[in-house]
């Protein structure tokens, strides 16, 4: 699989030391997940719901020629379902690629390594696994993602655990 | 130290030299004096050895030295190719192969030493000394070959030329000990290289993956024309192209049967040594030809399977004397394609399996209750030998019976969709059958619903479909407390929601409703559990792309894979071994209760699979392949042409047959239900009135008494003799009626309400 998409995105010139992250919405806050990750944004995806799955998991959506899990941000942080459409970022992972089911999908934003700070002490647990930390924008916050950490088959097996 | 190409492309052609060698060696074995049998095991070694002193590889250049000086004494006839001498070319055999393996792995020859395998190798050379010729001369034309252009050819040892040295041709040295080896070396070799071409197997996977979006984009194509009559030309064409290039690169990943039957002289001849047994293999229909991942597949069950027959089946010489057989026992290995699958038969001519040490057994390891043990028939007792922790031998041997057995043998083949069924009879032997798909990447599956999703059930597991009528909804599915089960044909089979079983929360809620609802109920025979699966609705049957799931959804344990329909909508691939254990379906226990099993074992070896049905007064049968489905109508639905009764359905006309007179009983009440069978019969359809659908049974071969000769138009069904109906006798219709679309679209019709359908 090639990563032209992610390339399309990514625009020239990005300084040293500096990261590229798509912004993404969830309710009323923003989460960022560097681009690098991102093979394509896929919107108004209705994923086809797996019974018996497991709560994280939002279904299955057909990406060139593959079928790919896709794992539902809302369901991983505990935000309550939403309805209607959401959009699909197609991420990879060393597994194989997946799917994070996302409310919208805003810029891509370049980021210098100096407005990104760890996560705080205060921090949950269970977030501090997924956050890798903030990032300190103009007028708000925007809370840094790993996608590998948002792997199906890794909350796979810490459910399981 | 990395392995460059030509290290590689070295590394393959000495692996299929060694191949050939083995394959060699064992019909030396039988045929010791074949000259070109000979010839061929020496090129192998021959070539190898060339190239090795050439890539540097010493060790193994020594020991393919030592094995091509006793190589060539055997060629020239010196020596006698007796067994002792074939059992050190085998561990000549090994040991380049290991040789080879440890420089495939990490590029070097390993330290191991093979002195003692190349002593043992001269010993052999030693015992009867090379005829004696006059040195000097030899090592003159020895000097002379080095002239030869073909490189290969330098390191032609001394030895080897010791037989021209009395060949009176001073005159033409050159030519005389190159030609044996120069010209079958090159000849085969250089044209199959012309005409055929390595590729990778990961290119061809990527191939038929990517055809596998082809025919999903044609599905979709199709369902998006349909109605367009400007485009029906087009989408048929895409339809046609599309089939041809899957057949096509489905093709590219074939191969032969040979390449795993080759490896079984080997096997065969090590076993019988070990376990002092004479076995004769024989092997058939090498030809046959299966995707290449599925022949690595059932690589492991077929060598434990011929393990097993040699080690439980085949009885040492004297008792088979004893017991008045000829003391080699026969090992009979067999593929043949069988409509979309590969049928591979190992069959032994040994002690047979003992139903009552497998009784025995199997009470003692507590796998069948001991009352339960006593009532099951020999047909029941020999399927227990595929259940885990099972081993006849009486004592555990290194060959087999280390507890996994028979249960691994399946559980591979089941991974695969294929079915592994068993005949023995005590005495007589056994024979193994194993049933394998041709292709893996893309299943036959029928759509089924639940829950407003589709599902895809695999075909290979379906036996039959039942509808069941809003109207008959509560009467038709009985319950025993919270258990549901249906009536087929007078044997309660047990049922499975899907929607209960895949929504337990949800569908409680509507446990009362649910109950009076239409439904379709899957008969699915899945590892032996025989059980009904209640679905909502039934869509088209398909052929789908088989797509992995994710391990996080692999964990659920009831989907084997999911795939992307001709609507473009996704449905996930249903497992039904793995829904009859989730559901708690127990393997079947009622010899009748599991017909479908049963009749698939017998399938092969007799008349195959009849529908058994009554017509008024007598009973007769229609061969269970032609019938496309069973209709319920009323009477008043069949129409005349003349005297001829004929029906309409959606404007395709079919010709009726009523051999019974029922029609002629029924037409006082046109309201009556009729059942009438819908058979193929070359491209046109026909219609057979029946009175009742009884049962699909297999049949028997009858002969005529004094000739011998085998009956037609009769079968034996159920233990009585039974007229087959004559489809080819239905008039046609004496019109030009679109009668051969129905005969092409018969089958993927949606099930109508009221029908039952049949799968083939």
């Amino acid at each position: 699989m090639t990563r032209t998409a992610g390339v399309s995105v990514r625009k020239a010139g990005v300084p040293a030391g500096a990261v590229e992250v798509c912004s993404i919405r969830l309710g009323s806050s923003v989460y960022g997940v560097p681009i690098r990750h991102i093979l394509e944004i896929v919107g108004a995806a209705r994923p086809q719901p797996v019974p018996l799955a497991p709560a994280f998991v939002g279904g299955l959506v057909h990406y060139r020629g593959d079928v790919l899990t896709t794992v539902s941000l809302r369901q991983v942080l505990g935000l309550p379902p939403q309805a209607g459409t959401q959009a699909i970022l197609i991420l990879e992972s060393p597994d194989g690629c997946f799917g994070l089911l996302v409310d919208s999908v805003g810029e891509v934003l370049t980021v210098a390594a100096p407005d990104i700070e760890p996560n705080p002490s205060t921090l949950g647990d269970a977030r501090k696994g997924l956050f890798v930390g903030a990032c300190k924008l103009k007028h708000r916050l925007m809370v840094l993602l790993d996608p590998t950490r948002l792997d199906p088959a890794l909350l796979g097996a810490a459910q399981a655990a | 130290m990395p392995i460059d190409d030509l290290a590689r492309e070295f590394l393959i052609e000495s692996q299929e030299g060694l191949d050939r060698m083995e394959r060699c060696l064992t019909d030396l074995e039988q045929r010791p004096e074949d000259a070109g049998l000979l010839a061929e095991i020496f090129r192998s070694v021959h070539t190898i050895k060339g190239t090795t002193g050439f890539l540097g590889y010493r060790r193994l250049e020594k020991l393919a030295h030592a094995g091509e000086n006793l190589l060539g004494q055997l060629r020239d006839g010196k020596l006698a190719a007796a067994p002792s001498i074939i059992t050190v070319l085998l561990q000549l055999l090994d040991g380049l192969r290991s040789i080879l393996k440890g420089i495939e792995a990490d590029g070097s020859e390993g330290r191991d030493s093979d002195d003692v395998l190349i002593a043992r190798i001269e010993q052999m050379q030693v015992a009867t000394p090379p005829v004696a010729g006059p040195a000097p001369k030899g090592r003159a034309r020895s000097k002379r070959v080095k002239c030869l252009p073909r490189k290969k050819e330098t390191a032609v040892p001394a030895t080897e030329l010791a037989p021209n040295v009395e060949a009176p041709a001073p005159a033409v040295p050159v030519s005389t000990p190159s030609v044996p080896i120069a010209v079958p070396v090159a000849g085969p070799q250089v044209n199959a290289a012309e005409s055929t071409l390595r590729v990778d197997v990961s290119l061809l996977n990527r191939m038929m993956n990517l055809v596998g979006e082809l025919v999903l984009a044609r599905n979709q194509v199709l369902q998006a024309t349909a109605g367009d009559p400007k485009m029906t030309l087009l989408s048929r064409r895409l339809d046609m192209v599309t089939a041809d290039l899957r057949e096509a690169v489905m093709k590219a990943r074939l191969q032969p049967v040979s390449n795993l039957f080759s490896k079984m002289p080997r096997l065969v001849r090590d076993l019988a040594h070990a376990l002092h047994r004479q076995v004769r293999l024989e092997m058939e229909g090498q030809e046959t030809e299966l995707d290449k991942s599925l022949l690595e597949a059932i690589k492991d069950p077929l060598t434990h399977a011929v393990r097993n027959a040699l080690d439980h089946g085949i009885e040492p010489a004297d008792v088979r004397v004893a017991a008045g057989k000829e003391p080699e026992g026969i090992l009979r290995l067999r593929a043949l394609q069988e409509g979309s699958h590969v049928l591979i038969e190992v069959a032994d001519d040994g002690a047979g399996i003992s139903p009552e040490k497998v009784r025995a057994k199997a009470i003692e390891r507590g796998l069948v209750p001991a009352n339960r043990a006593g009532q099951m028939t020999e047909r029941e007792l020999l399927q227990l030998i595929f259940l885990p922790g099972f081993s006849t031998a009486s004592a555990v041997t290194n060959v087999s019976g280390r507890g996994v057995g028979m249960d691994v043998v399946r559980t591979n083949v089941e991974k695969i969709g294929g079915k592994v069924e068993i005949d023995s009879r005590a005495g007589k032997g056994t024979t193994l059958r194993l049933r394998i798909p041709l292709t893996l990447a893309i299943i036959p599956v029928l759509i089924v619903r639940s829950l407003s999703q589709s599902f895809a059930l695999p075909q290979g597991a379906l036996s039959e479909l039942v509808h069941v009528s809003e109207e008959e909804g509560t009467a038709a599915i009985e319950w025993i407390d919270r258990a549901p089960l249906y009536r087929l044909r007078g044997h309660l089979l047990p049922l499975v929601f899907l929607n209960r079983l895949l929504e337990p929360a949800a569908v409680d809620a509507e446990w009362s409703q649910d109950r009076s609802k239409q439904c379709y109920i899957a008969v699915l025979d899945a590892d032996g559990r025989h059980f009904g699966l209640v679905v909502d609705g039934l869509n088209d049957p398909e052929e789908i792309v088989v797509k992995p799931l994710s391990s996080a959804l692999k964990e659920i344990g009831l989907y084997s894979g999911a795939t992307v329909l001709g609507s473009g909508e996704l449905a996930l691939i249903l497992d039904p071994g793995s829904i009859a254990l989730r559901a708690g379906v127990t393997l079947a226990n009622d010899e009748d209760a599991h017909p479908a099993a049963e009749d698939a074992s017998a399938s092969a070896s007799t008349g195959g699979d009849f529908l058994l049905v009554q017509m008024a007064g007598r009973r007769a049968a229609v061969p269970l392949g032609d019938v496309l489905r069973i209709e319920q109508i009323s009477a008043s639905q069949v129409e005349y042409m003349g005297t001829r009764p004929i029906l309409n359905f959606d404007g395709h006309l079919l010709p009726v047959e009523d051999v019974g007179g029922l029609l002629q009983e029924d037409r006082g009440c046109p309201e009556a239900g009729i059942i009438v069978v819908v058979c193929r019969d070359g491209a046109r359809q026909v219609g057979i009135v029946v009175s009742h659908v009884l049962d699909v049974a297999t049949g028997g071969d009858l002969v005529e008494a004094g000739t011998g000769q085998r009956t037609t138009g009769v079968t034996l069904l159920k233990d009585s003799v039974i007229a087959i109906v004559d489809l080819r006798q239905v008039p046609d219709i004496p019109v030009d009626t679109p009668c051969r679309e129905a005969a092409v679209g018969g089958f993927a019709e949606p099930a109508m309400p009221g029908s039952m359908e049949l799968l083939p």
